[in-house]
């Protein structure tokens, strides 16, 4: 089995194994990886199951058990209101990760198309290159604010709803893949099999769709885990100045702020339980994005096998 | 220092659109946003009279393009036009909030990069050792912290169980006599005066904020570090300087100055990201800084507060990045030479 063992990564130092063996064998080599991709699915199970799962109504108040600590009635204790705040944390995720996914996905097509676009005209000339221009000095104007004073606005001028939070979510977020994708198809704009696509009649839009963009993903892609991460908690700092999702909606956001008065009075449940809820899946999502960041480095990936591989010798002898 | 100069003044050049487009893209949004400020003002009892005749007064009767004018004509007078909340010129209010909310930015990044610095430098130079780990971990809790909700956590642990702060309720205490403002920055202004009093007030009202900006921000701080000295000390440079039989500290360091440019990169960055991005602490400890202010104004159709603060940290950014490049040209001998 040891011999076995060895093998398996030999045959990784060379490349040769299949890109899932390699992922599991990471994950095994750095269980903190594997701990990443198990809080997520967590928190998604738990919004998936929260119907079942819930010992109380996410939303019904009963100002007859209000504020109290957490207790084998209230696993997590009551808010202000009387709403069961562990109800309420499991059922969270389907507003949270839902916003914070369709977001960070709404950007990146987004700005995966339009920065693949600019790319491919930025060196060029005539009007679509000077429109490349622009819309690179739009990305500049929109990157220059605040961002979260941004999205606040976003937000108020749409109107208040969980759609709108998603468009600001999104909006704020596209210059990131406009930049990302337009560096790498400026790049790969100059490769022969671009110019091969060209040459042998296809269009524009046509070599792009098939030959640029498949090739000029990856960094991309490699940044999405910490985005949606980094958009769960955007949204619960819209909620928590009260430009977000509305109470009694359960989302963490809002219920962090409508604990606040009761933290400094000592009544720590209602806002430090949904913290942690969302700090743990935040966590989790930066676990996976890191996993793919060493799995998109290939010295790194090189370094980590051959470790792996010496350790299984060393071990074998 | 030759090139510094054209340098500059190309960077100059590309200013003043940007700060333009800016001032358009944040008008127009906060115009879109519903809620007359004239109706607001009046409140509901107010008759239809009043409030058209405060709509005069106020420029709202003009076409939206007019008014994006002649907030751009009384700009260049140096009028930030009158916040409606706080019926004040808005330059006098930011002028009073920006120090504030600079005050806690700056002493959070300072925390911030006295953590993530060392922690960064450690953890590249130990790869597998246990302050590699710890420094790992801190990496990644950090970024996944909501900074508002750590504030509250500071809060109940020092505020109501140990009780060695006082109340998450603004910069000074209320039997405090303020400081007379020279810098803005209470702490200072009060060493100025040598009002101890108000100086001990002022910087423990300080602590939980500044440490809470101080401990989620020096994640992306020592990531940065981190990954900039591994790469340094995997390069040639450092692995000549090793085989030389060189003392490991002075690998090190003279890795860490080949990485400074990216750590200075990442704290300019902060740096302008955090005046509008402390809001959220801003509001959790009433601390009434600059970012507080604009968000009440787009929470309230008040459109010049906005503007004035978008402008102001915009400007306040261009010059952090000018500093950073000019700083460039201090500790790197291959730029402009």
């Amino acid at each position: 089995m040891p011999e076995a063992e060895a093998t398996t990564g030999a045959i990784a130092e060379t490349g040769r194994t299949s890109r899932l063996a390699t992922l599991l064998q990471v994950a095994r080599a750095r269980p903190r990886f594997a701990l990443g991709y198990v809080i997520v699915l967590a928190a998604v199970l738990a919004g998936a199951l929260a119907p079942l799962v819930a010992p109380y109504s996410p939303v019904e108040a009963n100002p007859a058990e209000f504020l109290q600590p957490p207790s084998a009635q209230h696993w997590l204790g009551t808010d202000a209101v009387g709403m069961d705040i562990f109800s309420r944390v499991i059922y969270a995720p389907r507003i949270d990760l839902a916003i914070a996914v369709a977001g960070t996905l709404l950007s990146a097509v987004v700005g995966c198309l339009i920065g693949a676009w600019v790319g491919y005209h930025s060196r060029g000339g005539g009007l679509r290159g000077w429109l490349a221009y622009l819309v690179m000095r739009a990305a500049d104007v929109m990157q220059a604010f605040p961002v979260f004073v941004f999205a606040i606005a976003l937000v108020a001028s749409l109107g208040q709803s969980v759609q709108t939070v998603v468009l600001a979510i999104a909006f704020v977020n596209i210059p990131i893949y406009l930049r990302l994708m337009r560096s790498q198809v400026m790049t790969i704009r100059e490769m022969r099999y671009v110019e091969a696509s060209l040459v042998a009649g296809l269009s524009d839009a046509r070599t792009i769709a098939r030959h640029v963009m498949p090739n000029a993903m990856g960094p991309a892609l490699a940044q999405l885990s910490v985005n949606v991460g980094w958009s769960i908690l955007l949204t619960a700092g819209l909620s928590f100045v009260g430009a977000g999702v509305r109470s009694p909606t359960p989302e963490w956001g809002s219920m962090i702020a409508s604990g606040f008065q009761n933290v400094v009075t000592g009544e720590w449940w209602p806002s430090v339980f949904p913290g942690l809820a969302l700090a743990v899946t935040v966590f989790g999502f930066s676990l996976i994005g890191s996993s793919v960041e060493l799995f998109a480095d290939p010295v790194k990936m090189r370094r980590l096998t051959r470790d792996l591989a010496a350790r299984r010798r060393e071990r074998a002898a | 220092m030759r090139g510094l100069l054209p340098f500059l003044g190309q960077r100059m050049l590309f200013i003043l659109p940007q700060l333009f487009g800016i001032l358009l893209v944040s008008f127009f949004l906060i115009k879109s946003i519903p809620g007359d400020p004239a109706v607001l003002m009046l409140g509901p009892t107010a008759t239809g009279d009043a409030v058209a005749a405060l709509r005069t007064k106020l420029g709202l009767d003009h076409a939206l393009p007019m008014q994006f004018w002649y907030f751009l004509v009384d700009l260049v007078h140096g009028d930030l036009g009158t916040s409606w909340q706080t019926t004040r010129p808005v330059l006098e209010d930011l002028l009073q909030r920006f120090p504030a909310t600079l005050e806690l930015v700056t002493f959070g990044l300072l925390l911030a990069i006295l953590v993530g610095v060392p922690f960064g430098v450690a953890s590249a130079s130990h790869e597998r050792g246990w302050l590699g780990r710890i420094a790992n971990a801190y990496g990644l809790t950090a970024g996944a912290l909501p900074d508002f909700w750590l504030a509250l956590v500071l809060i109940f642990v020092f505020y109501t169980i140990l009780q060695v702060v006082p109340a998450p309720l603004g910069r000074i205490d209320f039997a405090v006599l303020p400081p007379p403002t020279v810098t803005g920055f209470l702490t200072v202004d009060s060493l100025l005066a040598g009002d101890w009093a108000a100086f001990a007030s002022a910087a423990s009202h300080l602590c939980l904020p500044v440490l809470t900006l101080g401990l989620v921000n020096a994640g992306p701080i020592l990531k940065m570090t981190q990954s900039t000295v591994e790469r340094m000390l995997h390069s040639d440079y450092s692995r000549y300087e090793v085989l030389s039989g060189l003392p490991r500290g002075m690998v090190v360091r003279h890795a860490l100055r080949n990485a400074l440019p990216s750590i200075i990169t990442i704290i300019s960055v902060l740096y302008g990201y955090l005046l509008g991005g402390a809001v959220l602490v801003e509001i959790v400890f009433s601390w009434g800084g600059a970012g507080q202010y604009a968000v009440q104004g787009v929470l309230n159709s008040d459109i010049y507060p906005v503007l004035g603060f978008v402008l102001l940290s915009a400007i306040f950014s261009l010059f952090v990045y000018l500093a950073v490049d000019i700083l460039y040209f201090a500790i790197d001998p291959r730029i402009g030479r």
